[in-house]
């Protein structure tokens, strides 16, 4: 387990060397330039440059800049000048990370209940029900959601808070926003892999061993359908709680979601890296631990490793 | 059954973070208005996330906004009026060249020590200095060789401006500027600054609220998670003159949220979403910020059409204004056959507005079909063009209200002129840099002005100007707008404004569409808000909580 783990970690590693080098030429060659004032003349452009240290051949800039980022330095952003990348990366990820595990908790806890129910019951009612609330999850985009939400339970009954975060109760609203899609995608996975796994032999041999239909879902069924949730588990992970720039400007949260979008509009290349290798190391690291889970989860994982 | 209890145990956990907290900081507590704390506090939201705290750097409306509140330069513009800020008095030389203020002994920075001149002299080097790279150091360029320390060809030392002792400031000009009071009173790159702080700081200075000290009526007590929180300053000369509290400023992005959040009793002022102004029509307070919105015709690209007046002339004819207002901004707007905002004060009296004097001669508002098509038929002859062949093509951002815009512009060109037009969407930044470039035909434009005179808006059609997008030339525009940087009489001074104006109309050198107009809703107890349009939007110094 340790030689695969440190496998994957060199792979990572490489991985992120190769992101990091094609994203810092890439944003180089977006059109326009992160200085956008209008009334911004020559002379000041050149200093802004020089001070950005732009003036440099661009290979050198690079040099510089893996330089830094050895150090654990992202450098200052270019459009909030007097801030530094990893400042706002450390101000802004605990407010999007804590309404993603809130979402996630939501999301998961629900999901596999109602892909189960919905299994358990094929064709019946409820099964009609959870697949109903999966297909509105899925084709419901966030943004009308949080809209919906607001409006119900913040203006209409008074019941929460419109938006901010200043309190646990402020945080229900987004969460649910948040959390429902994964919540409908979850059960729908769970629900096509229970099915499958209702098929298969051991199934049908726990049964006629006299085993109860509990003990079958409990102990055989769910077990084993849950594995093709956790495989989705990783890049939803790193989604959700590096946070969700719609949702978090409908409930004007302070996280991280926007300076995704606004830093490659302002052209902030400082921060498109920042994000960027923020981003990538998360992911990979999420993955990771989806990985080693699914060792823990299924031994024939590990027996392959050996 | 060890396995259960864990599986009990995370469940009992998973669902209990879903209620508790995960460490996150609390942003404080929240009673605002006239709260039941008995406190004076003043909520309101800012939709564009200000980019710094340090004045010499700051670059936009919501930075100048803060600045205005926890700095103060020699003077303070108080919606058009000059009173007196840590200069108690000021004399102006007969040439209007030199400039003397006589500093407040009590002017004290929110650390006790006192404003001296020698600050002013530290912070206006500083925003020259190249190695600063102040994105809005060209205000600067008013000052005694200013450009040439600005280019990095003289020593900032040699800026014009000196401390005679302590207390008194000789600022020495290029040229004289009758504006030059009300711009040093509203533009935050003016304030003091201490060089013993921002040396302490370094590239940190005012990155957080501890990171600094303070000149102005509020201190800043925080500025963590995207909201900043002001009290009133204990040192500031004046304190008795301020009435709140506290104000809280939030980074609110969505108009509706604010909306929302107002209606709710969780902001006491909420600017109000274009479609909305209808529903609040009776309560909405109206205004006009200073924004223009137009479109720069490139006079010297590589489309012959937009060279020649006449078809210039054509376009801005044949282009129905107030039809275009309904239909791309809601009515929202009032629409403007000029370029220069009409707002800004005159120099007849005090009431009266640079819009009102200047009786200039323009485009009929609902547009003239029959004159657009006499001058397009001149200009088909000059050109030697059928205006079927004529295609112009419209550059513009790439948001939904830009494509709107421009599709309306499109439906009226080609059914007043029959020419083709063709619309290019691209993103802001790449939009700036054709700007720069001269690669557009026809291209968005705003413009707000940094101070309350015409030339803030006249100086893009000087040859010379660096943000003369519209590559518009004309020697006789340039000679009365250099004339009337030079001028000292206002009334003259106008004048020479007017006639340069008339040429650029006359001349079709770009096409005006609206002055913006801002709805907003505030608290019936708030009191003393002031509104501006050239700097900031919204002055809160002066607010009160009335109960």
């Amino acid at each position: 387990m340790r030689k695969y783990i440190f496998k994957r970690l060199v792979a990572a590693v490489l991985t992120m060397w190769v992101l990091i080098t094609v994203v810092f030429f890439l944003v180089r060659l977006m059109p326009g330039d992160p200085f956008q004032n209008p009334k911004m003349t020559a002379e000041i452009r050149a200093n802004m440059e020089s001070y950005y240290g732009f003036d440099k051949p661009l290979i050198v800039q690079y040099g510089n800049y893996m330089k830094n980022l050895f150090k654990g330095d992202l450098g200052y952003s270019m459009k909030f000048t007097n801030k530094t990348v990893n400042g706002i990366i450390a101000e802004s990820f605990p407010f999007s990370a804590d309404l993603g595990i809130r979402a996630l908790v939501f999301a998961v806890s629900f999901g596999l209940v109602l892909g189960i129910i919905s299994a358990r019951n094929r064709g019946g009612k409820l099964d009609f029900f959870c697949v109903i609330v999966a297909v509105l999850g899925t084709s419901i985009p966030d943004f009308i959601m949080g809209a919906v939400l607001q409006y119900g339970f913040g203006i209409k009954w008074g019941l929460l808070p419109v938006a901010q975060y200043q309190g646990i109760e402020y945080t229900i609203l987004p969460a649910c926003a948040i959390g429902f899609y994964t919540l409908a995608s979850v059960s729908r996975i769970m629900r096509a892999s229970m099915l499958e796994v209702a098929s298969q032999d051991y199934i049908k041999t726990a049964r006629s061993k006299g085993v109860s239909e509990f003990r079958i879902t409990a102990k055989h069924q769910i077990r084993n359908a849950i594995m093709p949730v956790m495989t989705i588990m990783g890049p939803t992970v790193a989604s959700v709680l590096t946070g969700t720039f719609v949702i978090e400007s409908i409930f004007a949260i302070p996280g991280m979601g926007k300076y995704y979008v606004e830093s490659v509009s302002n052209n902030d290349y400082s921060m498109v890296l920042g994000m960027t290798i923020f981003y990538g190391v998360f992911l990979i690291f999420c993955n990771l631990v989806v990985d080693v889970l699914y060792g823990v989860a299924d031994p024939r994982v590990r027996i392959g490793e050996r | 059954m060890k396995k259960r209890m864990v599986a009990i145990v995370m469940t009992i956990a998973m669902a209990a973070s879903l209620v508790a907290g995960c460490g996150v900081p609390k942003s404080g507590n929240d009673d605002g208005g006239s709260g039941d704390s008995g406190e004076k506090v003043f909520r309101y939201g800012t939709r564009t996330e200000p980019t710094t705290l340090d004045p010499t750097k700051a670059n936009c409306i919501p930075d100048s906004e803060i600045q205005n509140g926890i700095t103060e330069g020699l003077v303070r513009n108080v919606g058009g009026e000059v009173l007196p800020g840590v200069a108690k008095e000021w004399e102006v030389s007969e040439d209007g060249l030199v400039y003397t203020f006589h500093l407040n002994e009590d002017a004290k920075w929110s650390d006790g020590e006192q404003i001296k001149a020698q600050d002013f002299v530290y912070s206006w080097q500083r925003l020259m200095n190249p190695e600063t790279a102040a994105a809005y150091a060209y205000i600067g360029e008013y000052i005694k060789n200013g450009v040439l320390v600005e280019k990095g060809k003289m020593d900032p030392s040699e800026l014009g401006v000196a401390a005679k002792d302590d207390v008194t400031l000789e600022v020495t000009l290029e040229h004289p500027t009758s504006y030059f009071l009300k711009m040093i009173g509203v533009q935050p790159q003016f304030v003091p600054l201490r060089q013993d702080i921002v040396e302490k700081y370094g590239a940190d200075f005012a990155a957080d609220s501890e990171k600094n000290v303070y000149s102005g009526p509020f201190v800043l007590t925080s500025s963590k998670n995207q909201k900043w929180v002001f009290e009133p300053n204990e040192n500031y000369w004046d304190k008795d003159s301020i009435k709140l509290d506290r104000v809280e400023l939030s980074y609110i992005q969505n108009q509706e949220t604010q909306l929302a959040m107002y209606e709710n009793g969780e902001l006491d002022f909420t600017e109000l979403p274009k479609v909305s102004v209808e529903k609040y029509k009776d309560k909405a307070v109206q205004y006009k910020n200073g924004n223009t919105d137009y479109f720069y015709i490139n006079c010297d690209g590589t489309n012959p059409a937009l060279k020649n007046v006449n078809f210039r002339l054509a376009l801005n004819y044949g282009f129905d204004r107030n039809t275009y207002n309904q239909l791309a901004s809601e009515g929202i707007g009032a629409p403007s056959n000029v370029f220069t905002f009409r707002g800004l004060k005159g120099v007849d009296s005090d009431d009266s507005t640079y819009g009102e004097e200047s009786k200039l001669e323009s485009y009929p508002l609902d547009g003239d079909n029959d004159k657009a098509k006499e001058y397009l038929a001149k200009a088909e002859e000059e050109l030697g063009m059928k205006a079927s062949d004529i295609t112009v093509e419209i550059t513009t951002t790439d948001n939904d209200a830009a494509k709107k815009q421009a599709e309306v512009v499109q439906e009226l060109w080609v059914k007043a002129l029959g020419i083709n037009v063709t619309i290019n969407q691209v993103t802001y930044a790449e939009m700036l840099q054709r700007h720069r470039t001269g690669e557009f035909e026809i291209g968005w434009g705003g413009w707000v002005g940094d101070y309350d005179d015409p030339y803030t808006y006249l100086e893009l059609f000087k040859t010379d100007c660096p943000y003369n997008n519209s590559n518009y030339s004309n020697p006789k525009v340039d000679e009365l707008l250099e004339a009337s940087q030079y001028e000292t009489d206002p009334k003259k001074r106008q004048e020479l404004l007017v006639q340069a104006e008339q040429i650029v109309l006359d001349e079709g050198a770009v096409l005006p569409q609206a002055e913006r107009e801002v709805y907003y809703l505030i608290d019936d107890d708030v009191e003393g808000l002031v509104t501006y349009y050239v700097g900031i939007n919204y002055d809160w110094r002066y607010v009160d909580i009335v109960k």
